[in-house]
């Protein structure tokens, strides 16, 4: 298809000499030719290090070297790293100190700090900083990254992983090391993108530079006669009327119908035998457009004589829709104080360090989907529904996502590309590019208009909020996202009046979705916001305020509804503490404080099937995915101490909705309580059976005998139940097997479909000193706490609890979407929109948690993986605000933002 | 990306003579930092990639003579952060290579290729451009020699003809007599694209010459002819007014990163920082000889 050329490269110690196209990348070469797929792609632009690897000594970004460059060097992989079964020093470390999460980013990671190591054996921590600061780790692993290069240095204590309590031998509540962990360090990891599945086809979508955009026509002649090209694929050839879906609302196209509605809406598709000849092939189609007026903000959304974005929708407007919650009689009140500010929250992307990408073989009588989904029942059932298969026709083989965050919950190009492989009658992949992911999916903005009432001391007498979602032009899930939000919108305090008039606003931009925090810190951040400018005016403390007004246990936030179910003012005094809120203020720096609470999971199903085999070992079904918050670790931890197993016994299946019941999706927290406890009682059914098995293998009634966690006691004697069974399930010639299920009814009458299963709470606080000259925040303490009932694995609730802070920072103080009056968005990409790098961290980053057994989960725990996303906003605007009397009411709290407020102070 | 022919000239000549006869657009390879990603978002367009990293000549080399400082060939970030020559005698390009985007990329990124590449936002060009800096080129008509601020003649447009290309950079200097200091602005604390950046050098004369980046088009060098910036006796307000009235030549726009207010202010900002380092160190260096 074109010329290539002969080069010679030695690849970890391997000679090869193979044909290449000039035009590949290194990163290709090795992933596609050498079949060496550690190496990962995510930005395509030297941003992100996802690709890094050695040539000729030196570290490179693999996407940016051309194969034929490397004619005559040596290269080191990531597969080159480990010696065998050995790992270095590097990837153990990277382990034990939980610096691990969905992993897509630990090839690159693993690159850089091998190097550096190689470099300078005792690095100071800048040196850390400035090393690992070209690899980006959405997950926000940094932190336990600096732990790890300092172990591995031998500047920090080794740290043994715990394989369970030294007495007990149980794996609750200990450290245990990352299920998956070690093919994540070694790049052995299979994501979506590494899998090679015969015969594939290489599809990349066809878009415009434009938002709203009629299509006139498209020629795919050019396209077409590129060799290589094996089809274009565009509106016409696809079912009339063009079929839609959507997780809740099913009003998205399979491609655009007739007109864009979103810059990036793919308007064609073009297949191709590889990527960079679908590619380029794609840059030759001519689409011809005229581009339509877009909305694609608030005021013009809701001009009065704004264009539609949902035509055929009931409401003659676009708001989707609006919602109404409150209690007590906010007009009435005199409040000594009302504070009255309007406060923006911008869009903003998911950036999972893995773009999305799909794999579909289809058949007319099924198909097999390939999807780091993160609710791969869901997509059965939508693909289910447009192809008019059984269930069962359609198996979703959901790879671990390399970073979810909500960005990977519903099905998006799925169907397309099952469309594309029906007519191709082979397995067609599209893998996006960031750019592509960016325009996929994003978080709503918002604008929140919000007056509050105190009393003189600070108590909070009414809350009166107006708050408006920016959401895209296909609904998604984004209409759950406001009503959750704001359903909660007044905090996790004792409001005595409220009024939320909140609503959902049509755009022509890309769908909002999900997104860690689901609609909770755009209007916490004006919220808790509004609790510091009460402060301020009447000179109160922002700690006190907040414990002045916090729900304690049992005390409802919101009327007639699940009060709160944790020691709240523990953990903000714990912050307090933690932060120093009470030491003497350096010159020059500020604190602040926030808490945040979000609603749990409210309903849903999950099945769990537990096999417990004749040699004690276990295997674990659960429909979870695990996208980095480590699903698998506390899984097989519980089913390890249900049978007292140890933990390398364990192994758990996911995401093969052929082979693994049913559970409704990964979201909200929900996996640890809704799952745990499903598979809990998994185990609880295989205990009632192991009991059975003892009365008929000793003879004795079931009085005489007593299974408990993990245990059996016979005439007094006790035996775990993993030796039990290796002695007498022998005898039967088989296993036991245990079905469990957590079940949370739907009820019709609630706002939100039924209460929470648990609230999330958090509580933040900064220290921060501020260049009033350049705007720049230096942030020199972060800490979060969170209440999370019981941490099973206390590393990977920190994981968790960090990685939420970090991405809090982000939207904090640099991530947005910008995009032109056009509605095309400006900065797509990993070169114009920021996210966190080590170097942006705080100089000192904690995590506290609170335990009191009280959550619905499995020892009473609750799910912790968005907490310290919630309020990290405006713990840091009231730090800021403290160090320079500024006050900012937009986000990003950008260096040039808090300038510009710092000039007209 | 869309396919292209690739080859390997092993000589100066030869990769003149690739230049004059490739068919279609032909772009010249040094660490690929800004070309590989220029091609797969197809801002450039390229027939034939020329890769100069295996011309003999273009073998990296930093020397020092009396009065210069020569960088030769494919110099990378990485070596000129750690050079000592450039530390001793230019610390401001030691700090502009240190920022150029990450390890990785340091690794990768030529001096050459970031004054070629012409971006306003190029962080060594700055720093180049107020030591006085000149690039040597080669070519049909032979070789020749130009100051970088005529080289650089706008937003991606350099100065040279067909079957040219640049193999050196000259910093002329006296030693222990300058003083540079480099200072940038960017939207985060790691690898980020400059919102503004610039170069202050005390040159032996006594006078402060700033180029300012991410200003304009091309690199603007304004020099304070008054000489009152490295006069010890100028009060504070005077050197504010100074500034003030060279940043006020810069002239930068608004995009996707900043305000052409946010750049002004922060250029004055800048402006200030730098020249106070870059005198401590002119001072130091005195001390030195
Ligand atoms: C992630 C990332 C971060 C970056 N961060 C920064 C930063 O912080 N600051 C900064 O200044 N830059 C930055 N850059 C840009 C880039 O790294 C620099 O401009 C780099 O110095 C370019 O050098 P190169 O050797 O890679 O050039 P190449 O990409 O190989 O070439 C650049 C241009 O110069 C031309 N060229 C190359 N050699 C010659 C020659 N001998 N004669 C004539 N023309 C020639 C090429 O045709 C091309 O047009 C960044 C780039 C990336 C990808
Ligand atoms: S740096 Fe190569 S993929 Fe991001
Ligand atoms: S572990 Fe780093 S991106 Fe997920």
């Amino acid at each position: 298809m074109y010329e290539t050329m002969t080069i010679s490269v030695i690849v970890n110690g391997t000679a090869y000499t193979c044909e290449v196209a000039p035009h590949v990348t290194l990163l290709d070469f090795l992933r596609d030719t050498l079949d060496l797929k550690g190496a990962k792609e995510c930005c395509a632009v030297g941003e992100c290090g996802a690709c890094t690897l050695k040539v000729a000594g030196e570290t490179v970004n693999s996407c940016l070297f051309l194969a034929v460059e490397a004619d005559g060097c040596e290269i080191e992989t990531i597969e080159g790293v480990a010696q065998g079964d050995t790992l270095s020093p590097v990837q153990d470390a990277f382990l034990t100190c939980g610096a691990v999460q969905c992993g897509f980013c630990i090839p690159g990671m693993v690159m850089s700090a091998e190097d550096l190591m190689a470099q300078n054996g005792a690095p100071s921590e800048t040196e850390v900083r400035e090393a690992l600061s070209g690899n980006l780790c959405r997950c926000g692993g940094y932190n336990r990254m600096f732990d790890a290069v300092n172990v591995a240095s031998g500047h920090a204590e080794e740290v043994k992983m715990q394989t369970g309590h030294a007495d007990t031998g149980a794996t609750v509540g200990t450290n245990a090391v990352r299920a998956g962990g070690v093919n994540r360090v070694t790049g052995h990891q299979a994501f979506v993108a590494d899998l090679e599945i015969d015969g594939m086809v290489h599809l990349k979508l066809v878009t415009l530079n434009a938002a709203r955009a009629e299509i006139i026509s498209i020629d795919i002649a050019a396209a077409c006669a590129v060799p290589g090209v094996l089809d274009v694929i565009t509106a016409a050839d696809l079912p009339d009327p063009m079929p839609r879906f959507g997780p809740v609302f099913k009003d998205r196209p399979i491609m655009a119908d007739g007109e864009t509605q979103y810059h990036g809406e793919p308007v064609a598709v073009v297949a191709a035998e590889d990527k960079d000849i679908a590619a380029y092939a794609a840059s030759l189609v001519k689409v011809d457009y005229e581009t339509l007026p877009a909305v694609t903000d608030f005021a013009a959304a809701l001009a009065p004589d704004a264009p539609l974005v949902q035509p055929n929708a009931e409401a003659r407007s676009n708001i989707l829709k609006a919602r109404d919650y409150g209690w007590g009689d906010v007009d009435s009140v005199n409040a000594a104080l009302v504070v009255d500010n309007r406060y923006s929250f911008p869009m903003v992307t998911h950036f999972a360090i893995e773009p999305h990408g799909f794999i579909v073989s289809a058949k007319p009588d099924g198909m097999t989907i390939w999807s780091p989904v993160q609710h791969p029942y869901l997509l059965q059932k939508i693909m289910a529904e447009l192809f008019d298969h059984p269930l069962s026709a359609v198996r979703v083989l959901a790879a671990d996502p390399g970073g979810g965050f909500g960005g990977k919950q519903n099905p998006k190009f799925e169907p397309l590309v099952a469309y594309a492989s029906l007519r191709l009658g082979r397995p067609c992949r599209l893998i996006l590019t960031l750019e592509e992911t960016f325009q996929a999916v994003r978080r709503a903005a918002a604008d929140v208009h919000i007056r509050t009432g105190f009393a003189q001391d600070g108590e909070i007498l009414f809350q009166d909020i107006k708050s408006d979602y920016l959401i895209g032009a296909y609904v998604d899930i984004a209409e759950r996202v406001m009503t959750k939000g704001n359903y909660l919108g007044c905090g996790p305090y004792r409001v005595k009046n409220a009024r939320v008039h909140a609503r959902a606003v049509l755009s022509h931009t890309t769908p909002s979705t999900a997104f860690r925090g689901f609609g909770t810190p755009q209007i916490n951040w004006a919220v808790e916001s509004q609790i510091d400018a009460g402060a301020r005016a009447l000179g109160l403390d922002g700690l006190n305020i907040r414990l002045r007004n916090l729900a304690g246990r049992g005390d409802e936030v919101v009327k007639g509804d699940f009060p709160a179910d944790g020691d709240w003012p523990a953990s903000v005094k714990m912050a307090a503490e933690m932060v120093g809120w009470t030491d003497p203020l350096p010159e020059g720096r500020g604190r602040g404080i926030a808490v945040g609470v979000k609603s749990g999971a409210t309903t849903g199903l999950s099945n769990s099937t537990v096999r417990l085999l004749a040699d004690g070992s276990v295997i674990v079904y659960a429909g979870t995915s695990d996208m980095g918050q480590g699903a698998r670790t506390i899984f097989a931890q519980l089913a390890a101490d249900a049978f007292g197993a140890p933990l390398d016994r364990v192994s758990v299946v996911m995401g093969d909705t052929s082979v693994v019941p049913f559970d409704l999706q990964t979201s909200a927290s929900r996996s640890t309580v809704f799952m745990g406890t499903a598979l809990t009682r998994a185990c609880e059914d295989i205990q009632r059976q192991v009991l059975e098995l003892a009365c008929e293998t000793s003879g004795l009634s079931e009085a005489d005998i007593a299974v408990g966690n993990g245990t059996i006691q016979i005439a007094g004697e006790f035996h775990s139940i993993f030796d039990f069974v290796q002695q007498s399930l022998g005898k039967w010639n088989g296993e036991l097997v245990g079905t469990g299920r957590m079940r949370k009814p739907t009820d019709p009458e609630h706002a939100l479909g039924g209460t929470p299963a648990f609230f999330e709470f958090n509580c933040t606080a900064f220290e921060v000193e501020v260049d009033e000259a350049t705007g720049e925040i230096l942030i020199h303490k972060h800490v979060t706490v969170g209440d999370v009932g019981k941490a099973l694995n206390p590393l990977q609730v920190e994981m968790q609890d960090e990685g939420a802070a970090i991405m809090g920072l982000g939207h904090s103080v640099m991530e947005q979407i910008i995009m032109d009056d056009e509605g095309r968005i400006k900065n797509l990409g990993a070169i114009d929109y920021r996210i966190v790098t080590t170097k942006d961290m705080p100089l000192s980053m904690k995590t506290g948690m609170v335990e009191n057994q009280d959550g619905p989960g499995p020892y009473g725990s609750k799910g912790v993986s968005e907490g310290a996303i919630l309020c990290t906003a405006p713990a840091l605007a009231a730090a800021v605000a403290q160090a320079t009397g500024a006050v900012v009411h937009d986000l990003p709290l950008s260096p040039e933002r808090l300038w510009a407020a710092l000039q007209s102070k | 990306m869309k396919p292209f022919q690739y080859s390997c000239p092993a000589s100066l000549q030869e990769a003149s003579e690739g230049l004059i006869h490739a068919i279609g657009d032909v772009r010249l390879l040094a660490g690929g930092t800004d070309l590989t990603v220029g091609l797969r978002h197809g801002h450039f367009q390229a027939d034939t990639v020329l890769d100069l990293k295996r011309v003999v000549e273009m073998k990296p080399k930093i020397t020092a003579s009396q009065n210069e400082i020569v960088l030769s060939g494919f110099v990378a970030m990485t070596a000129i952060a750690q050079s000592d020559l450039i530390n001793r005698h230019f610390q401001a390009l030691a700090e502009a290579a240190d920022v150029v985007g990450s390890r990785q990329i340091r690794n990768r990124a030529t001096l050459i290729g970031n004054i070629c590449n012409a971006s306003p936002a190029a962080d060594t060009v700055p720093v180049l451009a107020a030591c006085g800096a000149s690039v040597d080129i080669f070519g049909p008509q032979g070789a020749r020699s130009m100051p970088v601020t005529a080289f650089i003649q706008g937003n991606r447009k350099i100065a040279l003809a067909v079957g040219e290309l640049v193999t050196a950079v000259r910093l002329p200097f006296k030693n222990g007599q300058t003083g540079t200091a480099f200072g940038r602005i960017t939207r985060r604390r790691g690898v980020d694209l400059a919102t503004v950046n610039l170069c202050c050098h005390i040159g032996a004369t006594g006078l402060a010459t700033f180029a300012f980046g991410a200003a304009s088009p091309r690199p603007l060098v304004v020099t304070d002819t008054s000489g009152m910036l490295c006069d010890p006796n100028t009060t504070e307000d005077q050197i504010d007014a100074v500034i003030d009235g060279m940043v006020a030549q810069a002239k930068p726009i608004s995009d996707v990163r900043a305000s052409a207010d946010y750049r002004v202010a922060m250029l004055k900002v800048l402006a200030t920082r730098a020249l106070a380092t870059a005198l401590q160190r002119q001072r130091e260096a005195l001390a030195d000889v």
